[in-house]
């Protein structure tokens, strides 16, 4: 049982507290209500280029980092197509300093011309780092705008090279305007603190800050797939790999733990049925995987595999279908619901063993609805039963709305 | 624009006092087990230590396969059975080489301490290395190899080794698509028979363990029998390739990967603590010289990091980052820049004070719950040493002078002796 507490300021910041004396430390998590879901599809890429200026200077300290640091802390930062996550870690005795930094950014950023431009040179490294200069690299990029065809979700976080490079000055001011809100932002603390000791700091760093309106665009929703998708492009890869992509229902949807664990069925550990069946019986993937996107709309469950060599794409996908068809019509045996639930609940609570860990997982309880729900998770991922696994494959993995990328190997014999 | 001080909280002093001893107990069959309790969740680390890896191979991949095989069939069960039961209870499990150690571990929920350990018993000191599941896992494990291969991460990293190391040294190997069918089953059985027995193997076990944890192991790993076993001399200390910069082509690359360093000191040299200092100020964190430098000054990369490692026969030191390939040359030339700076100008005090807390509480995030605990025991237990350590690595950090630090970077960065690896495109 994690023991929560929490209070909200009169700007509509919410704080929520977990006191655990056993670490020296403390862990404190910003999320802002905002992620590339927001952004103008002229623009794309420009939340997560603003992340890395929140670290360019603020209103009244240019140098969050080396601040940071000397307090001991230390800081990272990530951007999804729904949020942006600002995290640290420091020493408890150094609390009040996270405060003060992360306060003085969400009152107003101070960034140069130099900043920006420099800024967006990294990001454009990080784009050729993660993305271009990886095998496989790009394959996320492509499925993207083959699944989504109107909802931001089409285009991913790191967004347009030509975007990154016209983002001015302007531009991040009024974002930062638009969605740097102390009523847009979540902030959980956990560690070695008092959580009467947060919330008067709270009060005293961020309590003056004034609510801002927060932009607010209603997101186009995306019409139900009609029919399969497919796209096939060539590359320089040592081997062929298929990816599969199904329209499913969004994070907080009842549906979704369910999915949850229908991927695990499919693709948890050695023996998911891909591993056991495709990889080792049948050989024909080196490698294969499932899993959700988990987005606040609705996401995506993809399968990706490598083929072996001399494996066609169609026999390949053959035998990828039969292990599907099999979960619609054949209810999974009890002993693999059991097993699928055990390995659920020991990865839920690995997930908290240190204390960024557990900040990062109430954080994202709170994005959802209520931080206290991590308490309540482990018992609704007990009452999925296999009738309901049944169903939601019916329900979701439909040939109709499924997304196909063949990415092809230049250097593999094709069949 | 500058910082108004008077609003800055007070800095306080971090202390590391709270760092103890593991308990440590001794099985009958005389292998130690290191305990390192803690945490609020009802779960269990096991690390099973064996002091074979790279060096003790007659083969390539003969330690690592033999690691990842053993889920692949035991005497009383196939590989689908076992990796049913490590799903079905929940079981984390990870087996790896390294250069000097094969690590076992597993982690899972306290309510199925026997049965885990049950089964690792079984996995770990009773392996079948069948045939067909061997051929799956080493194409498996090829493709891998043939994906990797493509990056220039890869391929500078290895290439650096290579160097640094020697082509002829366990620790400076560089794998080939062909060491992956040269391997076969008997290897394994010869290097498992070697190694995964009492005399070489010592326990970590870490978390919230449940009572009776001490007679469980007593039970399980305390009734394996020692018998003897000829374990192969270790080899020679590695001496580096003549040849100091090398250039290694990636036809279509973006960016090209920098490899730069050397071999150095090992953790129980006493000028180990300030080396690691002096690292990191160069490139051990986020307010390092070279990230100042190379990512938020010039933006030519989106992260450079620098490292220092202590193996059992040698440590070395190694700068890594990926850069965009017009920027390789002047990348380079930046990193020398920054080691040259280290060398001659001492440290300004709003620095050395940065670097000081920085390091001081990164000591305290090694201690962050008992699994990060037992990790960075380990760390040190393989170096013979133990926990003092980091008592005199605070002791260091606090007491280093700008002077020290000059001095340092003078014996240990010889920019005459380092090497320089680049993967890439072409000019």
């Amino acid at each position: 049982m994690i023991e929560i507490k929490r209070c909200c300021l009169n700007n509509g910041l919410r704080v929520i507290v977990h006191e655990d004396s056993s670490t020296p430390l403390a862990a404190v998590s910003l999320v802002y209500m905002v992620g590339s879901r927001n952004e103008d599809p002229e623009l794309t890429g420009l939340a997560h280029l603003f992340e890395h200026l929140m670290f360019r200077g603020s209103e009244s300290v240019p140098d969050f980092d080396d601040q940071l640091q000397l307090a001991g802390g230390e800081n990272n930062a990530f951007t999804n197509s729904d949020i942006t996550n600002y995290y640290l870690t420091i020493p408890a005795v150094n609390i009040e300093t996270a405060f003060w930094l992360e306060s003085d950014r969400m009152k107003g950023l101070n960034i140069t011309e130099e900043s920006l431009s420099n800024q967006k040179m990294v990001v454009l490294e990080e784009y050729r780092q993660a993305y271009l200069n990886q095998p496989y690299g790009d394959a996320t990029l492509l499925i993207r705008p083959l699944a989504y065809k109107i909802h931001p979700y089409r285009w991913p976080t790191i967004g347009k090279e030509e975007h990154i490079k016209k983002v001015t000055l302007g531009d991040i001011k009024e974002f930062f305007h638009s969605y740097y809100a102390p009523n847009n932002c979540i902030m959980v603390v956990a560690g070695n603190v008092s959580a009467d000791d947060v919330f008067r700091l709270a009060e005293k760093w961020f309590g003056k800050i004034k609510m801002r309106k927060v932009h607010t665009e209603t997101l186009p929703e995306e019409p139900p797939q009609k029919s399969a998708r497919k796209l096939t492009v060539k590359r320089n890869v040592p081997a062929n790999a298929l990816y599969k992509a199904w329209h499913v229902c969004c994070r907080r949807d009842p549906s979704f733990i369910t999915l949850d664990l229908l991927t695990d069925i499919l693709a948890a550990g050695e023996s998911g049925r891909l591993q056991r069946i495709l990889v080792r019986e049948k050989k024909l993937f080196s490698s294969i995987n499932a899993y959700l996107t988990g987005d606040l709309d609705p996401g995506l469950l993809i399968i990706q595999g490598r083929l072996n060599n001399g494996v066609s794409y169609e026999k390949a996908e053959n035998g990828l279908n039969k292990i599907i068809e099999e979960i619609k019509s054949t209810p999974v045996p009890d002993e693999e619901m059991e097993k699928v639930k055990n390995r659920f609940e020991a990865e839920h609570i690995m997930d908290r063993v240190n204390i960024l860990g557990k900040v990062l997982s109430l954080s994202q309880y709170e994005v959802l609805g209520d931080a206290s729900l991590i308490n309540s998770e482990i018992e609704l991922y007990r009452n999925v039963t296999a009738g309901m696994v049944s169903e939601a494959a019916g329900n979701y993995l439909k040939k109709t709305s499924c997304n196909t990328l063949y990415y092809i190997s230049t250097a593999a014999k094709q069949l | 624009m500058k910082t108004q001080k008077s609003d800055r909280p007070p800095v306080n002093p971090i202390n590391i006092e709270f760092i103890s001893q593991p308990e440590k107990i001794i099985l009958s069959n005389k292998v130690p087990v290191y305990f390192i309790k803690g945490g609020n969740e009802e779960i269990t680390k096991i690390d099973f230590v064996f002091r074979a890896g790279f060096t003790a191979e007659e083969i390539p991949l003969q330690s690592s396969t033999t690691a990842r095989m053993l889920t692949e069939g035991s005497e009383h069960m196939t590989a689908s059975e076992i990796n049913r039961e490590l799903d079905y209870y929940g079981i984390t499990f990870n087996a790896a080489s390294d250069r000097d150690s094969t690590i076992i571990s597993a982690i899972f929920l306290n309510r199925h301490f026997t049965k885990a350990l049950e089964l690792l018993k079984e996995i770990i000191f009773s392996p079948r290395f069948p045939e067909d599941e061997f051929k799956t896992l080493m194409n498996r494990r090829l493709q891998w190899f043939l994906i990797n291969r493509e990056k220039v991460s890869t391929i500078a990293t290895e290439y650096f080794f290579e160097s640094v190391f020697g082509k002829s040294h366990p620790y400076g190997l560089r794998l080939n698509a062909e060491d992956f069918s040269r391997i076969k089953p008997a290897h394994l059985r010869n290097f498992h028979s070697r190694y995964y027995i009492p005399q070489e193997m010592t326990l970590f076990v870490s978390g919230k363990t449940p009572t009776g944890v001490i007679e469980h192991l007593e039970n399980y790993v305390g009734s394996i029998v020692h018998y003897p076993a000829d374990r192969k001399k270790s080899p020679p200390l590695p001496y580096g390739e003549k040849k100091r910069n090398l250039f290694i082509p990636k036809e279509g690359a973006v960016q090209s990967a920098i490899r730069i360093g050397s071999q150095t000191i090992k953790r129980s040299n006493p000028d180990f603590s300030s080396l690691l200092i002096v690292n990191t100020l160069l490139g051990g964190y986020f307010g390092s010289r070279l990230m100042k430098n190379l990512r938020e000054e010039k933006g030519y990369t989106y992260g450079i990091s620098s490292y220092l490692v202590s193996l059992d026969l040698a440590g070395y030191l190694l700068i890594a980052t990926e850069v965009g390939k017009k920027y390789t040359q002047k990348a380079v030339k930046e990193i020398f820049k920054e080691i040259k700076i280290l060398q001659k100008e001492p440290v300004k005090d709003k620095e050395l004070e940065m670097v000081k807390n920085y390091m001081l509480s990164d000591l305290v995030r090694m201690f962050d719950g008992p699994f990060a605990t037992a990790e960075s025991f380990r760390l040190v237990w393989e170096s013979g040493m133990d926990m003092s350590y980091f008592q005199t690595l605070a002791q260091k950090i606090k007491s280093i002078t700008p002077d020290e630090i000059i001095h340092i970077a003078r014996s240990y960065y010889d920019t005459g002796e380092l090497y320089t690896v680049i993967a890439g495109p072409e000019k």
